[in-house]
């Protein structure tokens, strides 16, 4: 044993000793083996790939070597930190480093942005002391003869620049700390450079609050500029503040507040663009090619300062209490987040936190709980099966006890796929549509799941059927299944809009599209009526305990709202169906020469996230064909168009007579008047194409005709989620189509 | 060395993975795993590190640091390293190649 230690002990030395490797040349050898190779012969290790190959960075190539020095240029930027700086200069030196810090949040390398700063750069030079200055480390001290004026600068300015590294430093923490997609939404990389972890934020807090005082106390120097530089150092302290301690959230509000000071007060600075270099990038360790230091107007950087601070302040108003209590006003919470303009990381980053931060959201409701008020808001109201004291009974007999057991077994497998609908929204456009359309399996296997629970459920409870009135076939409520399918089909149905809303379904695919969302939306519209059918019945059921009753006569309301909303999307969806499939029979939306795409082979392309739904499986593509070939004569297809926007104009009415609490849209009313009104114009939109074609059907014919006469464009001017076709004439036979 | 081109592909092959120095016509050093080259001497390597010559304002700092401290003897002032992963130095540039160990 000791001999194995100490022989050990003496193989580390050897290879500490052994850091200094001999080398020999072999520069003859090489070239002379290499010349006897063929051209285009390559030697290579059989495990690396040419497509590792492409990725290697050319050395001397100026677009791919971040280190190649152009000839007659210098290695580093002449500038040297450790120079006096006026204090307008500062501000200005200040000022630039706050635009840059904003285009890092906005998805920005560090070494395009803040890193180019050379008085942050030497901060973060090697050899710096624990608190490190602007002076060369191994050069000694400030220079000589500095004036007061000079000598707060740079004390100014180095707690400033320690600042802001301390704080890029935490919002790396908390991006990293929650999903979100290296590079394409954000970049944390840090070329090789540490972001001050041994300095507490207490240090650099009181290097704030010491160079206030001088900052005041120093006179020589006109108000303006002094006020100025004193408003950006308060505003680094609180941000400073509010990232290490984020409970306090009216702080983002008074950040906001002072960005508006700050943006005016810019004009007192003097410009100092040497304090600047995309040279530091010849020392920052990378593997990625140079890029250019950024530029953005003064202006521009405000702008995204307060849009940031404005989503931080938003991400708290949505995730208010009355709202995270319930699922449905939560969903809607992380949806209107998702649709607020331009994204920044830490905004996202913040929200997950808050929703999955700590074991509960907000600190509050336990996911599990939130899951459970989930299924009882939409398939259980006023049922013992979700009554959370159900979930208490310990006596093992007690069908309540056997059921809730049933019942957890159920949402230990539907928790994490269910927690992403919220997690989801935290990410960018084009990935929700994707992770959701990566969902659709799994929550279809959640309806099989399912099915088994609510076979168990149905043997202990013995619960009501009820008879359709059509068929006559009885059927039961087959509560976790129906709510499994619920989520499903909605989902299906959102990825088919996100797909409108990203453009990813060319013109002439639009009728099929639509049609195959019209059928999805009614099967939601059917499931929901039947749900609701059983509500409507337990309410009588239970009407001896007042709260089950007020929960089914919510639960209700809900269910209205979203029957109505679903028979809205479909009734639309099927206008647009038939107008597009109108459209394009008709040759006005033209269908792009695909010479080697068959029918079946688009088919499998588009319908590919949907085709390994096993329950309600999907249309075939023999139906999906016959679906979008048109039927019957012009004339009549824009009847039922206006018959369908009818219907769906006087379903809008009723929705729009809805309060926050029925429709469960309780901290989202804005946004819920605002799709309300896009739907409302999507409607009218529809209805003038309609008569649009229904007057140059007349005009011009039925058949061949119409594609020379008109065009057609597809937008979405009314509405994200809905593409309507836009029809007009063409230039050449231009005469009034009203 | 005159070769048969088959012992040639063997030498440079007996190279692959081995940390190879290139020296380049610029004043820069890469050292890093040799991954792959060709006739034009085009080399290939994973995991490299970049090496400079320190600057002349850097020889400056440490001469006056070197002075400050009042030591006697030479001043030695270390290379600039930096990583820079994966690269393909072109043939042309190539001045010296080593090998490790």
């Amino acid at each position: 044993m000791s001999e194995a230690i100490s022989r050990l002990r003496q193989e580390a030395e050897e290879a500490k000793s052994a850091w200094k490797p001999r080398v020999k040349d072999i520069t003859e050898d090489f070239t002379s083996a290499s010349n006897q190779l063929e051209p285009g012969q390559l030697v290579k290790d059989e495990w690396f790939t040419l497509f590792e190959a492409v990725g290697a960075l050319e050395i001397m190539d100026p677009k791919m070597d971040s280190g190649f020095i152009p000839p007659g240029d210098t290695f580093e930027a002449d500038f040297d930190p450790a120079t006096p700086v006026s204090l307008p200069e500062l501000l200005w030196v200040m000022d630039q480093i706050l635009c840059l810090e904003i285009m890092w949040h906005a998805g920005y390398a560090l070494s395009q942005t803040v890193f180019t700063s050379l008085h942050i750069d030497r901060l973060l030079g090697p050899q710096q002391p624990r608190i490190p200055t602007l002076y060369s480390p191994t050069g000694g001290g400030p220079p000589e003869n500095l004036t007061e004026e000079q000598s707060i600068g740079h004390a100014v300015l180095t707690a400033y620049c320690v600042a802001v590294i301390k704080c890029c430093d935490m919002v790396v923490g908390l991006v990293q700390s929650q999903n979100f997609y290296e590079e394409e939404d954000f970049v944390t990389h840090l070329f090789g450079r540490e972001l001050l972890p041994h300095m507490s934020t207490n240090t650099i807090d009181g290097m704030l609050d010491g160079v206030i005082p001088r900052l005041e106390d120093f006179g020589n120097v006109g108000e303006d500029v002094k006020e100025a530089l004193l408003l950006r150092l308060q505003f680094r302290s609180i941000f400073l503040g509010v990232l290490s301690d984020r409970t306090s959230e009216q702080q983002w509000e008074q950040m906001l507040g002072l960005l508006k000071t700050i943006k005016t007060s810019h004009t007192f600075s003097t410009p100092l663009p040497d304090a600047f270099s995309d040279k530091v990038q010849r020392q920052l360790a990378t593997s990625t090619p140079p890029r250019p230091m950024l530029s953005t107007s003064w202006e521009d950087a405000c702008t995204k300062w307060s849009n940031m601070c404005e989503h931080i302040v938003a991400v708290n108003r949505l995730t208010q209490s009355e709202v995270v209590y319930s699922p449905a006003c939560l969903q809607r919470a992380v949806w209107a987040f998702s649709y607020r303009g331009e994204a920044f990381p830490l905004p996202r980053a913040i929200m997950q936190d808050i929703l999955f931060g700590e074991q509960a959201i907000r600190g509050e409701v336990l996911p599990y709980d939130l899951l459970l008020a989930d299924i009882r808001d939409l398939v259980l109201a006023g049922d013992t099966l979700v009554d959370p004291q159900s979930f208490q009974v310990e006596v093992t007999t007690d069908p309540r006890h056997i059921c809730s057991r049933l019942i957890e077994g159920f949402m230990d497998k539907a928790i994490e796929e269910y927690l992403n609908l919220y997690r989801m929204m935290c990410q960018n456009r084009c990935r929700i549509r994707r992770t959701f359309t990566q969902s659709i399996p799994i929550f279809d296997a959640m309806v099989t799941e399912a099915k088994n629970v609510d076979v168990e459920l149905q043997k202990i409870t013995a619960s009501k059927k009820l008879t359709d009135t059509r068929t006559g076939k009885a059927y039961s409520l087959d509560p976790l299944s129906s709510w499994a399918r619920f989520y499903k089909l909605r989902i299906m149905a959102w990825t088919i809009q996100l797909g409108f809303e990203t453009e990813i379904y060319l013109p002439d695919e639009l009728g099929g599209t639509y049609w195959f969302l019209a059928q999805l939306s009614q099967q939601r519209s059917e499931l929901l009526d039947r749900v609701l059918q059983f509500t409507i019945g337990r309410s009588f059921h239970v009407r001896h305990d007042q709260n089950a009753v007020a929960d089914c006569m919510l639960s209700e309301k809900y269910l209205e709202s979203l029957h109505a909303v679903s028979e809205i999307t479909r009734l639309i969806a099927e206008a647009l169906w038939k107008l597009f499939t109108l459209l394009t029979s008709t040759g006005v939306v033209a269908k792009p020469e695909r010479d080697y795409a068959s029918q079946q082979l688009m088919y499998e392309a588009r319908m590919k996230p949907y085709l390994a739904v096993v329950n309600d499986p999907v249309p075939s593509a023999a139906e999906f064909d016959d679906a979008t070939t048109h039927h019957g004569s012009l004339e009549q297809t824009c009847n039922e168009v206006d018959e369908h926007i009818k219907e769906a104009k006087q379903l809008l009415v009723g929705v729009k007579k809805m309060t926050p609490e029925q429709a469960k849209y309780l901290g989202t009313e804005e946004e819920w008047k605002k799709e309300v009104k896009g739907l409302e114009a999507t409607c009218i939109a529809v209805a003038v194409t309609a008569s649009q074609v229904r007057n140059a059907g007349k005009k011009y014919g039925e058949d061949g005709e119409l594609a020379t006469k008109l065009e057609c464009k597809a937008e979405r001017r009314w509405a994200e989620w809905w593409v309507v076709p836009v029809i007009k004439e063409k230039v050449s036979s231009q005469v009034a189509l009203r | 060395m005159g070769c048969t081109p088959a012992q040639a592909s063997a030498y440079l092959t007996s190279l692959l993975n081995k940390t190879l120095h290139i020296h380049i016509s610029d004043g820069r050093m890469f050292a890093g795993q040799l991954k792959c080259t060709d006739n034009e001497r085009n080399i290939i390597l994973a995991m490299t590190q970049e090496y400079r010559q320190p600057s002349r304002k850097d020889i400056e700092r440490a001469a006056a640091e070197h002075e400050a401290s009042g030591k006697g003897g030479n001043v030695k002032v270390d290379m600039k390293k930096r990583f820079v992963g994966l690269v393909v130095v072109p043939g042309k540039y190539v001045e010296k190649i080593e090998v490790e160990g």
